[in-house]
C-alpha cells in the first residue's frame, strides 16, 4: 500500500480553487516529483499532507490513517519560503525543531553532531544564525527537515540558492534517504532537475492533475520523438526545418540544439540538415521529449509561461 | 501542551539571555530612581555645600542678633559697620555674596527689606531668607509689643493635624500619599509592561512571519501552541524581570525615607533647611506604610491577566502584518484600548469608590489597572476583586479562540496589508 494517499482533494480560498481534485500516491523507497508551474497548487497541495490546513473536500491518508498531529510528527518538511530563528544558536534551532518533532534533547544532540558533521559545519553547533550565509542556513534547515528520521520527507525547491558542490551533497543524501526506506516528496517548478532524481511524477496546472505515473513510463507515452544534436558550426541549418513546421526548437545555442520532431518528420532528415549546413557533428540521439516539453503538448503552454508575474508566494498566489 | 511548553521555553531563555533584557533589568529602576531623586538629590547637595555671606545694613539696629541667631550654617551675616567703603561695591566685587537692608520702619511693621546681590540665589535661597527675616522681624515686634512669653511661644508653635486610618486592629498612620503613589506606580507599571511586552509579542511573531521561519513550525506545532507559548514564554520573561525589580525595590525601601525627603521642601512646613529626615517625613505626615501582601497578590495576578488579555490580540495584529510600518496602525485600536484606563487613572485615584471607579474597575480592558489602583488606594471588596478578575479571565479565553483563528490563517498569508474585512474572512475561514 502506498505510504501517502491524496485522494480527490479540494481546497478553494475565496473565488480562486487553489487545489481542485487531485488525486496521487506516493510509495516507501520512491522519490515522487510534484511539477508545475507557481500558482499550480503545489503548496496548496503540500500543506494538506502536512497538516497546516485542511482540504475542503477529500482526504488525505498517511500509512491509511487520515493525516493529522500525529502524522507531522513523521513528516518532515523543508518548505520552499525558508527562515530559522535569527537570535538562536544552530544548535538551538535545531534542537527546537527536533524536540518538536518529539524528540529527546539527548538523542537529537547526538545526531545533530552527526549531520553537521556530514555537511562539514562541526563548528556551526554555537553559531548565531544569523552570521550563517544563505547557503550555510539553507543546509541548517535540511538538516532540520531530516534530523527526526521521518517517513515521509517533503522538500520543495530544496536545491534553490545551492552552489553546485552542495547540491551533490543533497542529492546524495536524497537518494540514500531514498535508500533507507524513505517516502519522498519532491515539489519544483525546474522540470529538468526532477528528471534527474525522481522515480515518479505528478504534473500539477491550474490545480489540477495534468499527468502523473512512473517518470518512464510518462516519458514513453510521448514517445521518442525528440533530437539532440552537437556541432560545430552556425545552428542556422535548422532554419528552414523551422519555417516548413518540421521541427520546433525547444533550445538552441551555437553548439548544441535540441529540437521537437513535428508531422511525423524522420530524426534523419534534422540529421541530413545539420551535415550539409555545419562543420562537423559530435553528437546526434534521439530521445523522449524533456519533461517541460511533455507539459506543454498536454497543457498547451511551456511552464514558464504559465508561471504568474508575482514572485513564489504560496499564500497570495492561492489566496 | 508539551509543545506550548517547548516553544515557551525557547522563547524565554532567548530573550532572558540578550544582552538588553540583562541591561534593562537591571538598569531601569537605577534610571528611574534616578531621574526621579535626582535634582531634589542635587538641589539639596549643592545649596548645602556653600555658606553665604551677607552684609547687614540694618537701620533698626536690632535685628542683626536675630538673624544671626537664626542663621544656621548657610548664612553669615556681617554688620555694615565693619565694612568699609560703598556696601553695593563691596558686593559687587566679590567680597560678599549679597547686601540686605533692613529699613527702620521694619520695626512698626512698614517698609519692605531688600536683597541685592549679583547673582540670583535660586528659588530654595529666596525661602530661606525669606523665613529668617520674616521669623526675626515676628519676634522683634511681638517683644516690642510687650507680649509674654506664653503668647510669643503661641506665635510660633505650628500645628499638624495627624492623618489616622482606622483599621481592624486599631488605628494606623494614614498612608494615603504612599498609598496613592504605589497605586500609581503599579497602574503605571502594568500600562508600560503591557505596552512592551504586548508590542515584543506582535514583533516577535512579524519576525517568524518575514523570515519565514513559522512555515517549519507549523508543520510540527498548532498554531495554537506557537501562539500561546511565545506568549506564555514572553511573560514568563516579563514575571522575571517583575521580580528582580521587586527585589531590588525591597531593598531599595530601606533608603525610601531618604527619598520621599528630597521630595519636600522643609520651608513648606516651617522647618529649617537643616531639619532631620525623621522631622521632615513627621511634618508631611508620612510614614512608609507596610504594603499589603494581598495587594501584591492582586497586583501580580492582574498584570498577568492584562499582559495576557492584549498580548494575544497584539500576536494577532502580528499575524495579520508583514510590515513593521503596518503593525503601528493595525495596532493603534488596541494601543488606545490600553491608554483609556490612564486618562482615568487620576479620578479613580481621586475617589476610588465612586461608581465610575468601580464600574471603570470591573470593564476587563481596563481593569489590570484601575483595579490595582483601586486597591492600591483604598479597601476594596473582595466579590468586586473577584468579578473584576473572573470577566478578565473570560474576555482573555474569548480574545485567544478570536486571535488564534485570526493567527492560524495570517501568518501563512504575504504580501499585501489585509482590511478589515479580510481579517473577518480569515476568521471565518479558520
Amino acid at each position: 500500500m502506498a505510504t501517502l494517499q491524496v485522494r480527490d482533494v479540494v481546497k478553494r480560498y475565496r473565488t480562486v480553487t487553489a487545489v481542485d481534485h487531485v488525486s496521487f500516491s506516493a510509495e516507501a523507497g520512491r522519490i515522487l516529483g510534484i511539477l508545475g508551474p507557481n500558482g499550480a497548487g503545489k503548496t496548496s497541495t503540500i500543506r494538506m499532507i502536512t497538516y497546516i490546513t485542511t482540504p475542503d473536500e477529500g482526504e488525505v491518508l498517511f500509512e491509511g490513517q487520515p493525516v493529522g498531529p500525529w502524522s507531522q510528527r513523521r513528516m518532515g518538511y523543508l518548505p520552499e519560503e525558508r527562515g530559522l530563528y535569527k537570535k538562536l544558536k544552530v544548535g538551538e534551532q535545531l534542537l527546537l525543531l527536533a524536540e518538536l518533532k518529539g524528540l529527546a534533547r539527548n538523542d537529537a544532540r547526538a545526531r545533530i553532531r552527526h549531520w553537521l558533521d556530514r555537511f562539514d559545519a562541526a563548528d556551526w553547533f554555537d553559531k548565531k544564525t544569523e552570521e550563517l550565509s544563505k547557503g550555510m542556513q539553507q543546509k541548517v534547515q535540511f538538516i532540520a527537515t531530516i534530523l527526526p528520521e521521518p517517513d515521509l520527507i517533503i522538500l520543495d525547491e530544496p536545491f534553490s540558492g545551492l552552489d553546485p558542490i552542495n547540491a551533490e551533497l543533497l542529492k546524495d543524501i536524497i537518494l540514500e534517504l531514498k535508500a533507507s526506506g524513505c517516502t519522498l516528496l519532491f515539489a519544483s517548478h525546474r522540470m529538468e532537475q526532477v528528471e534527474q532524481l525522481c522515480d515518479d511524477i505528478c504534473l500539477m496546472a491550474e490545480g489540477k492533475v495534468v499527468v502523473d505515473g512512473p517518470l518512464r513510463e510518462v516519458k514513453q507515452r510521448f514517445g521518442k520523438d525528440t533530437v539532440l544534436l552537437e556541432f560545430a558550426g552556425s545552428p542556422a541549418f535548422l532554419d528552414p526545418l523551422v519555417a516548413a513546421e518540421r521541427v520546433r526548437i525547444i533550445n538552441k545555442t551555437q553548439q548544441r540544439a535540441e529540437v521537437r520532431l513535428l508531422q511525423g518528420t524522420p530524426p534523419r532528415k534534422v540529421l541530413e540538415a545539420a551535415l550539409a549546413g555545419v562543420e562537423d557533428v559530435y553528437r546526434f540521439e534521439v530521445m523522449t521529449p524533456p519533461l517541460a516539453e511533455i507539459f506543454k503538448s498536454l497543457v498547451g503552454k511551456r511552464p514558464e509561461e504559465m508561471a504568474r508575474d508575482e514572485a513564489p508566494r504560496p499564500a497570495e498566489a492561492t489566496a | 501542551m508539551r509543545n506550548i511548553w517547548i516553544i515557551l521555553k525557547s522563547e524565554f531563555i532567548r530573550r532572558v539571555r540578550s544582552v538588553w533584557f540583562i541591561v534593562i533589568t537591571l538598569l531601569a529602576p537605577v534610571l528611574i530612581i534616578g531621574i526621579a531623586v535626582l535634582p531634589g538629590l542635587l538641589t539639596v547637595m549643592l545649596a548645602d555645600s556653600d555658606t553665604k555671606t551677607v552684609v547687614v545694613d540694618d537701620a533698626t539696629e536690632v535685628l542683626l542678633p536675630r538673624l544671626q541667631a537664626e542663621a544656621g550654617e548657610r548664612f553669615v551675616f556681617t554688620p555694615a559697620a565693619a565694612v568699609e567703603g560703598e556696601l553695593r561695591a563691596a558686593v559687587r566685587s566679590g567680597q560678599f555674596d549679597g547686601l540686605l537692608e533692613l529699613p527702620a520702619e521694619l520695626r512698626d511693621g512698614e517698609g519692605q527689606p531688600t536683597y541685592y546681590a549679583t547673582e540670583s540665589g535660586g528659588l530654595a535661597f529666596g525661602s530661606q531668607i525669606n523665613r529668617i527675616v520674616r521669623n526675626a522681624v515676628q519676634t522683634q515686634r511681638l517683644e516690642d509689643q510687650n507680649v509674654g512669653a506664653e503668647v510669643q511661644r503661641i506665635f510660633q508653635e505650628r500645628v499638624s493635624v495627624e492623618l489616622l486610618t482606622l483599621t481592624d486592629e486599631g488605628t494606623a498612620a494614614d498612608g494615603t500619599f504612599v498609598y496613592t503613589l504605589v497605586g500609581y506606580i503599579m497602574g503605571f507599571f502594568i500600562y508600560v509592561a503591557v505596552l512592551i511586552y504586548g508590542s515584543m509579542v506582535m514583533m516577535g511573531v512579524i519576525e517568524e512571519k518575514t523570515s519565514r521561519v513559522v512555515e517549519v513550525m507549523v508543520s510540527s506545532v498548532k498554531p495554537f501552541d506557537l501562539l500561546m507559548g511565545k506568549v506564555l514564554g514572553i511573560g514568563a520573561m516579563g514575571l522575571v524581570q517583575l521580580a528582580t525589580w521587586g527585589v531590588l525595590i525591597l531593598g531599595g525601601a530601606a533608603v525610601a525615607g531618604s527619598v520621599a525627603a528630597f521630595f519636600i521642601d522643609p520651608s513648606d512646613f516651617d522647618l529649617g533647611a537643616d531639619a532631620s529626615q525623621e522631622a521632615l517625613l513627621e511634618a508631611a505626615s508620612i510614614t512608609i506604610p507596610s504594603i499589603a501582601p494581598s495587594l501584591i497578590v492582586w497586583f501580580v495576578l492582574f498584570f498577568l491577566g492584562g499582559y495576557l488579555l492584549y498580548a494575544s490580540l497584539y500576536a494577532a495584529v502580528g499575524a495579520a502584518v508583514e510590515q513593521q510600518q503596518d503593525a503601528q496602525s493595525f495596532s493603534l485600536p488596541l494601543t488606545m484600548l490600553v491608554i483609556i484606563p490612564i486618562l482615568f487613572i487620576v479620578p479613580v485615584a481621586d475617589s476610588p469608590n465612586s461608581t465610575l471607579a468601580v464600574g471603570l474597575s470591573l470593564v476587563p480592558f481596563f481593569s489590570p489597572i484601575l483595579m490595582v489602583v483601586r486597591a492600591a488606594i483604598t479597601d476594596v471588596a473582595f466579590w468586586q476583586l473577584a468579578l473584576s478578575y473572573g470577566l478578565l479571565m473570560v474576555t482573555f479565553v474569548g480574545a485567544v479562540w478570536v486571535s488564534a483563528r485570526i493567527y492560524r490563517v495570517g501568518i501563512l498569508m504575504y504580501g499585501k496589508k489585509p482590511s478589515l474585512r479580510d481579517l473577518v474572512r480569515w476568521f471565518q475561514q479558520a
